[in-house]
């Protein structure tokens, strides 16, 4: 062979799954490939056109949309597409688009399937290509065997293994005794009219409420079953499941929709093989009695982002699962003030606002937090009972971890503990007569979630804020204004603009620059059509349907979202790795060139959208 | 285009240069040449690249050939053809420090005319790719008249000419070097190479068209005529 094609055989060396092919077949390949060459923008495929070749990037870069548009895969050099082609005949499945000028080896139909033939490891890797790890795209955690994210990617629905085991609540308990060894089942579910959910029994209460209590076997089922038992929902993740089985110290959970049972799942379901150090995690944070101790387990937080993130997180997976952490403490930390100060003298609602509230916080996060309380609260009477619960709420976060909110948005701020009315007031002034500072800084609170407490504090307030903020259009011209504050960080020529001098000289804040622009477009697409969602990925989801926003520009948003927030992410996991505190700050030399086009990309749809926000919304006057 | 270009480049002088020609170069002129108002993907090219003992294709020889077939726009690697040539004289140490072929290399070649044997049917009815391509037609040129009486036309693309007509399109001052094969390649995003022989130089120019006309044709429809030289 020349040496021209030794480079080819070489390059092909160098690139799953060529590599675990025999060298002398690799020798063999570059006399069997064609080279093509597309420019930038160029629709190489689009689904159902013939394709007869596997096409391999030699140089440059691709996008993969099913036919629907949705973003599929991106792939640089080395990797291969056209794959699910040669499974169907030679008819391209998705439209594969390049991003960069880019060439690409073609390899025909029929040496891809001989080789296919006759080495399994090849065939082994676009097989599963080919059958579902594309279809299934950005979201899917490939081919890695981490249990915590297949918890987050597998909803509760899923996991549902087999018919639901029921009785009437008519039966004896020898009867359940009898269809539970038959059926082989640990738990049966009672149920009454029809499929409605009386209550759960299980070997558990056999043994307990059975046989040590010595009662007859002819008692009715009832006596012996658990009423109204915990339950969640067949579209909650099954993370989700499992920390409430470890919360409340149950191994079943019935699956309810509708007030309907629909399945059951067990522990076994969930935890069939490693442990789960999230939920672990959660589960000791629930049960340690001192802010230090807490902190200790908070601590491993930036080890618990970085296995996220190398098994293939996506960053709202490791938002959610982060968050969950911080929920945690909270919620514990508000037991221990009740514990030490006694019941509450009126209902509150615990609020978190920011990062932790749409669930996104990362290795670094503060406290945003408020409280809200019922109205029968009287300053004198009750005023020194919540300012206790707030301080030793809120110093006790910092302990944990959660340093501090600078602009004081803290529950231990008297300003933010008041009853619901006051707050209605305040978002009635925020919205009814917006001031731009003002705006800015209480951005958080129009992204609260309920924590711990008398939830139904928060809805009421919840209906003002989102049917108050959908009418009033000067109140949106004030947040365009203030979300127009954060510039991307691109140049005329759309080259980066870095940080200059000072600590950071020459980096990129993936945060101000990145993160934060997109969660102020995706709040006030939100806001302005009554959308009720506060994470950012749920808001532009919901904000689709929409005319604020075009489908395609919320798609867009959401991708630069997931990828800026994942390169943040990445470059936090790095300085934790390299024994540095993570920042927000990037090197841009510290990325691939392809990840630099596609990070320009990502700051280019954001100017985009922020521009289109303009002519949506108008101009405000700042 | 200067006039004496437009003369040899007629069908007229095609006509008068055929009729003198023999053996192999007559075959070639037997099948028409390209036609310059088909489109380029309709269109098969050969990309072409040779080394040898100097500069003046007077004076001077080829010592090796190599090329890569292009067609419907896709390089064909199975066509890749690299054959050395045994010269007439011995090689200089000037030349063999350039291309590194030593006499004991070439000893067993075949000699100029059956190396054109080989590659003249190849160059029928194709359009010839090459960077900087007065280097490639003059020495075949000289190299056909002594072996087959006449000289030799065909339809060229230069790919450096391709090159400075972007550059000028652009309107900006270029750096010397900049109409260099690996730096032109570059600027498309094309891997580097590395040259090694006439066969590396002429698959480097074959991408390099590619690029060139994937720019000025994204639909396919852009006729031969618009990229000859």
């Amino acid at each position: 062979m020349s040496i021209e094609l030794e480079e080819i055989a070489e390059f092909l060396k160098q690139h799953h799954p060529f590599d675990l092919l025999p060298d002398d077949v690799i020798e063999s390949l570059p006399k069997r490939l064609t080279a093509r060459y597309f420019r930038a923008g160029t629709k190489v495929l689009s689904p159902e056109q013939q394709c007869l070749h596997l096409y391999i990037i030699r140089t440059g870069g691709t996008e993969t949309r099913d036919p629907n548009g949705q973003l599929l895969a991106r792939l640089s050099e080395g990797e291969c597409f056209g794959v699910r082609a040669m499974f169907r005949k030679g008819r391209a499945a998705n439209n594969i688009t390049t991003l960069e000028d880019s060439l690409c080896y073609l390899l025909p139909e029929k040496d891809f399937h001989d080789l296919a033939g006759k080495y399994p490891q090849f065939n082994y890797f676009f097989a599963q290509m080919g059958g579902d790890r594309l279809r299934r795209g950005m979201q899917m955690i490939e081919s890695r065997d981490d249990d915590q994210l297949k918890l987050m990617s597998v909803k509760v629905a899923d996991l549902i293994a087999r018919d639901l085991v029921s009785i009437d609540r008519s039966a004896t308990i020898l009867d359940a005794g009898k269809l539970m060894c038959d059926e082989r089942v640990s738990c049966l579910l009672i149920t009454q009219n029809g499929d409605e959910i009386a209550g759960i029994i299980t070997d558990r209460d056999l043994r307990n409420r059975v046989i040590a209590q010595a009662r007859s076997f002819d008692e009715p089922v009832t006596a012996i079953m658990t009423d109204k038992p915990i339950s969640i929902h067949p579209d909650d993740y099954a993370f989700d499941a499992l920390l409430t089985m470890t919360r409340n110290n149950i191994r079943h959970l019935p699956v309810l929709k509708d007030g309907k049972a629909v399945g059951m799942i067990t522990t076994n379901n969930l935890l069939a093989r490693q442990s789960l150090s999230a939920v672990y995690m959660a589960g000791k944070i629930s049960k340690l009695n001192d802010p230090a101790d807490m902190a200790k387990v908070i601590a491993q937080v930036p080890e618990l982002l970085s296995h996220l993130i190398e098994a293939g997180a996506t960053s709202q997976n490791a938002g959610h699962i982060v968050t969950t952490l911080s929920d945690a403490a909270t919620v514990r930390l508000l037991q221990l003030a009740e514990e030490k100060l006694g019941p509450p003298p009126v209902p509150y609602v615990w609020m978190a606002g920011g990062s932790q509230g749409r669930q996104e916080q990362t290795a670094i996060s503060d406290q945003d937090n408020c409280l809200i309380l019922d109205d029968a609260y009287v300053e004198e009477a009750h005023g020194a009972y919540f300012k206790a619960l707030a301080e030793f709420v809120c110093d006790g976060l910092n302990d944990v971890g959660y340093v501090f909110c600078p602009g004081d948005m803290m529950a231990k701020t008297t300003e933010w503990r008041q009853p619901a009315k006051v707050w209605q007031n305040y978002f009635n002034k925020w919205i009814e007569q917006p001031e731009p500072k003002a705006l800015m800084l209480c951005s958080v609170w129009f992204d609260l979630r309920p924590i711990h407490g008398t939830k139904s504090l928060f809805d009421d307030l919840h209906r003002i804020i989102v049917s108050r903020a959908k009418d009033n259009r000067i109140f949106q011209a004030y947040l365009v204004g203030n979300a127009m504050t954060h510039h991307v960080p691109l140049g005329f020529f759309k080259n980066f603009v870095m940080i200059r001098g000072g600590e950071h000289d020459s980096t990129l804040d993936l945060k101000h620059n990145g993160v934060v622009p997109i969660v102020d477009l995706a709040r006030i697409h939100a806001l302005a059509n009554g959308v009720d969602e506060v994470n950012t990925f749920d808001r532009l989801r919901a904000v689709k349907a929409f005319p604020s926003i075009s489908t395609q520009g919320a798609s867009d948003l959401l991708d630069a979202f997931e990828f800026i927030s994942i390169t943040r992410l990445k470059h936090q996991v790095r300085q934790i790795r390299q024994g540095h505190a993570p920042d927000n700050f990037l090197h841009p030399e510290s990325l691939s060139a392809f990840e630099r086009t596609h990070l320009k990309d990502a700051f280019s749809v954001i100017k985009n959208l922020q521009s289109a926000l303009e002519t949506a919304f108008g101009k405000s006057g700042t | 285009m200067g006039l004496r270009q437009k003369i040899t480049d007629s069908q007229f002088y095609r006509d008068l240069v055929q009729r003198r020609a023999t053996g192999a170069l007559r075959t070639y002129y037997d099948v028409p040449a390209a036609d310059p108002t088909r489109p380029i993907m309709d269109t098969e090219f050969i990309a072409l690249d040779l080394e040898t003992t100097g500069l003046d294709p007077k004076r001077d020889e080829i010592v090796s050939l190599g090329w890569v077939i292009i067609r419907q726009l896709g390089v064909d690697f199975s066509s890749c053809e690299h054959i050395l040539v045994r010269p007439t004289k011995e090689l200089t140490e000037s030349s063999v420090v350039v291309h590194r072929i030593f006499d004991s290399d070439v000893a067993n070649a075949p000699n100029i005319k059956a190396a054109l044997e080989l590659l003249l049917p190849q160059m029928a009815g194709r359009v010839l790719i090459s960077h900087h391509a007065p280097i490639e037609l003059g020495f075949l040129g000289h190299a056909c008249k002594r072996c087959f009486g006449a000289p030799l036309q065909i339809p060229t693309v230069d790919t450096l000419v391709l090159g400075l007509r972007d550059l000028h399109r652009q309107g900006q001052p270029f750096k010397s070097g900049a109409l260099k094969l690996d730096n032109l390649r570059r600027s498309h995003n094309l891997p580097p190479f590395r040259p090694h022989n006439a066969l590396s130089d002429a698959i480097a120019a074959s991408g390099l068209f590619l690029a060139q006309v994937s720019k000025r044709d994204p639909k396919g429809v852009l006729e031969l005529r618009r990229v000859l030289r």
